[in-house]
């Protein structure tokens, strides 16, 4: 599996929330009448209110989310995860998502895992880590654990760099350097 | 086993004999489309050139750029995007297209719809380009990868095959098909695949009404969404075409990770509900809600098909006082030939209001709606928020719906009228 070889970030904290709506819009984190909010510690401070008002309070860094089937349907927003992170949320976790939000997100470098499961394996506020060599999602409150989907290529590439832009940079320096060796005269 | 037209399409954009689903490849998309919106062209472009030293684009006929937002402009800032794509596209000789009408449509007219090419694009609903047997995927922003590499790395996708069957009765449109689908097989059955559209009733279809099934296809959760190319499409697409390839189609033995089949001789005409594109509902269920704003148009819906139900409906009759009917068909060679049959005249003399293409009524940018009011629309969302205020609501139906609750202020049926 190609996530052995790479050095995925890691993903080990509690369950902050679970989103258990299926095809859940995301834009419903922050409002969608604060959709156009572009600073991030305002966005953090509207984010959750319909759901936990104290969700900023009791997030912790490395914290995780869990999400039903279909995470993310609709026409998703950056702002909803761009509050997360900046919260301290490391990344979500759901039974699958939605194309558009998964591909949006994966490009900012923020970790995505399919594991079709989780809503029965973890209760929130439980411990939770992705072990992305071994392809499971550990839940060391309940000691079990549960295999996840392994990522296409590019998308795991995409978060081990860091996002579209750092991992379209190593793309094309590798593919400098194969062009260099090619071009080595007489070995 | 056989290939999909998908697998067959990306093994020769990967310069591989053959690719199977689940493959992870590198392809070189054939054309690489965008429009200019704040925040995607316009950072592409930076990047390219801050980031990766591109200063010019290497093949600019691979490429093609679309004004269609922001149309006509509404501010300096506005004006300053066009001004820059306007001069990007000279500089890197990549062809532009202002002012054509909504770029989705304009793409499939000018010869980017070329039956076996691979084509990229930020926006999903470049997914109508399948209707000629062309593989066209939203990227969001790993499109950017089509900007400053050769290829794009993607996941070679498995196809779920929807066979329709039976004819539509009258009222009942394309927009119909589409989001009966949805209800019939989930907003998430052909997620991260390909909506390959086949059967009996396909050739019987009109071009347009496969361009709004497949324009739609992400609802579905689908990548992108492709019909076999026939003689109808190929006569269209083939002297437009600007590259030339041979058209490719799914061998009979392919493998499909679903198959589906539709009658579409029972079908009704469908209300979908706000605020999310998955609650499809019959038009019964609404009959009576008072409306607004009535929209027909977008890259969805807004060609000749649905201007001429519109037309029918509406012809001898007048739109209720109160109530504003914005109709804005989808490309200027499509307004052209509207004019030309008599519909713009129909339209205009019911008290519809007849605008030149844009995208911008699709997502609110003009024609916004304040809280507490509601539209019936073709456009291609109803998410809170879509068409101004996030307290305005949008049912979804199709174009001849639209006219029919134009008339009476309220959610109507159009049979009575047909």
């Amino acid at each position: 599996m190609t996530e052995t070889t790479l050095n995925m970030p890691a993903m080990k904290g509690r369950v902050a929330f679970i989103f258990d709506e299926v095809n859940f819009d995301v834009d419903q984190i922050v409002g969608v009448k604060n959709i156009k909010i572009t600073d991030v510690a305002e966005l953090a401070q509207v984010a959750m209110q319909a759901y936990d008002p104290d969700f900023a309070k009791s997030v912790r860094p490395g914290d995780l989310l869990v999400g039903a089937d279909n995470f993310g349907y609709g026409h998703p927003h950056y702002p909803p995860m761009k509050a997360m992170r900046h919260l301290g949320v490391t990344g979500v976790i759901a039974e699958s998502f939605s194309p558009g939000y998964w591909r949006g997100e994966v490009s900012m470098g923020f970790p995505q895992v399919s594991c079709p499961g989780i809503l029965g394996f973890v209760r929130r506020w439980d411990e939770i880590e992705v072990d992305w060599a071994a392809g499971v999602v550990r839940n060391h409150t309940q000691g079990t654990e549960i295999p996840f989907e392994p990522l296409p290529q590019a998308d795991a590439e995409m978060i081990e760099a860091g996002g579209l832009v750092p991992f379209l940079k190593r793309q094309a320096a590798q593919q400098r350097e194969q062009k260099d060796h090619a071009h080595v005269p007489g070995i | 086993m056989g290939y999909t037209i998908t697998e067959k399409i990306l093994a020769r954009a990967a310069g591989l004999p053959a690719v199977r689903a689940g493959q992870d490849i590198k392809a070189k998309p054939d054309f690489v489309l965008a429009y200019d919106f704040p925040g995607y062209t316009d950072v592409y472009f930076k990047t390219m050139k801050e980031d990766f030293g591109i200063e010019r684009v290497a093949e600019p006929e691979r490429f093609g750029i679309f004004i269609d937002h922001m149309v006509p402009t509404a501010t300096a800032k506005e004006e300053e995007l066009h001004i820059n794509t306007r001069s990007w596209c000279a500089e890197n000789n990549v062809p532009l297209f202002e002012r054509h009408g909504i770029g989705h449509q304009v793409a499939a007219e000018v010869g980017y719809a070329t039956p076996g090419a691979f084509v990229v694009h930020f926006d999903g609903h470049v997914s109508q380009l399948g209707t000629f047997g062309t593989l066209a995927i939203g990227l969001r922003r790993n499109v950017m990868e089509a900007f400053v590499s050769d290829t794009v790395s993607i996941r070679v996708p498995d196809t779920v095959r929807v066979n329709l069957r039976g004819s539509l009765r009258p009222g009942v449109m394309a927009r119909d098909v589409f989001h009966h689908l949805v209800r019939r097989l989930g907003p998430s059955s052909c997620r991260f695949q390909v909506l390959e559209l086949g059967g009996p009733s396909v050739a019987a279809m009109s071009t347009e009404g496969l361009q709004t099934i497949t324009g739609l296809a992400m609802f579905t959760g689908a990548l992108t969404a492709i019909v076999n190319p026939d003689p109808v499409r190929l006569d269209y697409a083939l002297p437009r075409a600007r590259k030339t390839l041979e058209p490719v189609s799914s061998d009979p033995d392919a493998h499909y990770s679903a198959v589906h089949d539709i009658d579409l001789s029972d079908l009704e005409p469908i209300v979908v509900a706000p605020p999310t594109p998955a609650d499809t509902r019959d038009l019964t269920e609404f009959l009576g809600l008072e409306i607004n704003a009535g929209y027909l148009g977008s890259c969805a819906s807004g060609r000749l098909e649905d201007l001429r139900a519109a037309a029918k409906v509406l012809e001898g009759r007048r739109v209720k006082t109160g109530v504003s009917l914005h109709i804005v068909p989808t490309s200027q060679e499509l307004m052209a030939a509207a004019a030309r049959e008599g519909l713009v005249s129909t339209l205009v003399e019911a008290g519809a209001f007849v605008s030149s293409p844009s995208c911008d009524y699709c997502f609110g940018r003009i024609a916004t709606m304040t809280a507490g009011q509601r539209a019936v629309s073709t456009g291609t969302l109803n998410v809170r928020g879509r068409m101004g205020s996030p307290d305005s609501e949008i049912y979804l139906c199709n174009a001849a719906v639209v006219a029919a609750s134009a008339i009476e202020g309220r959610i109507a049926d159009p049979r009575p009228y047909l």
